[in-house]
């Protein structure tokens, strides 16, 4: 059922990102113009044009970004809470499921935002003189890294890599969920829902800001600190293995936000959910 | 076993009760009509049956189970207001209802809608409110479920689609099979009507059958409903 699920997510959600990626790429191509040719000119009309395609350009870049987060907290509201939930929340399916496949969805769009973004980058300053050392320096870069590889980097290149996906999976999930606590959360009552939403996002916000922190100010000269420090005397770290210690800290943490934030969702889906 | 049943169930919502320790069951094979005027507690009870309320006290069994992810595979429910999809086009409506309910009978939606002339390629949001409505209708009466909710499946149309609608409930419900019809535009439904549940202020008036009523009162529903909801 979650796969059937996405299915239906993406169908919902690509109507909307996937023409706006191909907004972002003609911008960019509209902005490469731009900046190679029309902002040199001397025609005024021809300057003021480029000047409006590198405009077209920022614009779309930065919609594609708001886009992305808004598309995400709309469905979750539309589909769930709003007239949807009634057919929604009626399918044979899990709160769970319901919860997993905006999640999977939504950071699936946030990676293809990054990889859009950053070819539409490509695409504006695209120059054949500047790709052909482009490649070449890539061309550099691999044969200094086949040379110099050995299996110590490999295997930590590789559980870095890991580590670092695993981080931005969960960043983008936690970030959602405190937006889908907030909005179930705030949809339990029964009059002023979106405000009530609004309040649980500041308190889930405050709450999260006060603990963070509170956890700063215990590393610095409390129990909290010489405890650590006492563990870390005792344990030898070498440069990559204090690498996969921050990074498996950062995964312990957000997974800690993220239950948290799970679970205030899916106990008021099931506990306090109030469809109009 | 009772399609549905309800024991000691209440309903409140903060101080305001709802729905006030109701008793009574519905056997297979009967078309329902939970009569009441509005504010009486009808769509409650319905959102109690389909797991979108938990109640405050007491219990509600869908098939003998509890509602939740199984019963809702039983349960085929028509919400108040337009609740499919307006960006999904007809067929990705089929498509949806086809991925998530086993039992969906898509050929007998695709030929309802082909007699609306409804096009595949349309979409919800180009349809006016009446054939959205009838949209949603043929797609929880394609079902062959167990138990058929309708709330209020004929407020706010036309006469003309009052009748489309009745016709269509009873040309595609599997007579195995349990229909709630809550309304209190009795007179159209009573036609169609094995058995009626009074309710007012949440509570319980009335638990019988239409041919008892007849008989026994000399009376049709709606002229009991008018003479029991006298205000």
């Amino acid at each position: 059922m979650l796969r059937k699920l996405m299915k239906h997510e993406f169908r919902a959600t690509g109507r909307v990102m996937l023409p706006l990626y191909l907004v972002l790429l003609v911008t960019a191509l509209g902005a490469n113009v731009s900046t190679r040719g029309l902002l040199e000119s001397d025609n005024r009309m021809l300057d003021l044009l480029g000047m409006l395609l590198v405009m077209a350009f920022s614009f779309a870049l930065m919609g594609v970004c708001l886009m992305s987060m808004v598309v995400m907290v709309q469905r979750f509201y539309k589909n769930l809470l709003q007239d949807e939930g009634y057919v929604m929340m009626t399918l044979p399916v899990s709160v769970h499921q319901h919860i997993w496949s905006k999640l999977i969805v939504s950071a699936v769009w946030f990676a293809a935002t990054v990889v859009m973004v950053l070819l539409a980058c490509m695409v504006m300053a695209f120059d054949a003189y500047a790709i052909q050392d482009l490649f070449r320096g890539f061309g550099q870069l691999f044969r200094d890294i086949s040379q110099h590889l050995t299996a110590y980097y490999t295997i930590n290149g590789t559980a870095f890599f890991a580590e670092l996906l695993a981080v931005c999976f969960l960043g983008c999930c936690v970030v959602c969920l405190e937006f889908y606590a907030a909005l179930a959360i705030g949809h339990g009552f029964p009059n002023h829902k979106m405000a009530w939403s609004v309040l649980w996002f500041f308190l889930l916000q405050f709450a999260t800001q006060f603990l963070g922190g509170a956890l700063i100010v215990l590393l610095d000269e409390s129990w909290l600190h010489h405890l650590l420090m006492g563990w870390t005397d005792r344990i030898q770290f070498s440069g990559m293995g204090a690498v996969h210690l921050m990074m498996g800290m950062l995964i312990a943490g957000e997974l800690v936000y993220g239950a948290v934030f799970y679970f205030l969702t899916t106990w008021s889906l099931k506990k306090r959910l109030n469809l109009e | 076993m009772a399609v549905l049943e309800c024991k000691h169930l209440t309903k409140q919502y903060g101080h305001v009760t709802a729905l006030e320790n109701l008793n009574f069951s519905i056997e297979p094979g009967h078309i329902v009509g939970l009569l009441g005027p509005n504010g009486s507690g009808k769509t409650t009870l319905i959102k109690l049956a389909n797991g979108l309320l938990t109640p405050t006290s007491g219990e509600l069994l869908v098939c003998g189970a509890a509602p939740g992810r199984e019963t809702r595979a039983a349960v085929s429910y028509l919400p108040e207001r337009t609740s499919i999809p307006l960006w999904m086009t007809t067929t990705q409506l089929l498509d949806f209802y086809q991925d998530f309910y086993a039992d969906f009978r898509r050929d007998a939606a695709e030929e309802m809608l082909q007699h609306l002339n409804i096009r595949p390629k349309q979409r919800v949001k180009q349809m006016s409110k009446g054939t959205r409505e009838k949209v949603q209708l043929i797609m929880v009466m394609s079902r062959a479920a167990k138990l058929y909710l309708l709330d209020e499946p004929i407020g706010g149309v036309d006469p003309a689609t009052r009748d489309y609608i009745l016709s269509t409930i009873i040309g595609n419900y599997d007579p195995e099979a349990a229909v709630v019809i809550s309304t209190h535009l009795i007179s159209d439904v009573e036609k169609v009507l094995d058995e009626v549940l009074f309710i007012n202020q949440g509570r319980l008036v009335l638990q019988s059958s239409v041919d008892q009523i007849r008989e026994e009162q000399g009376v049709s529903v709606d002229e009991l409903f008018r003479e029991v909801f006298k205000c």
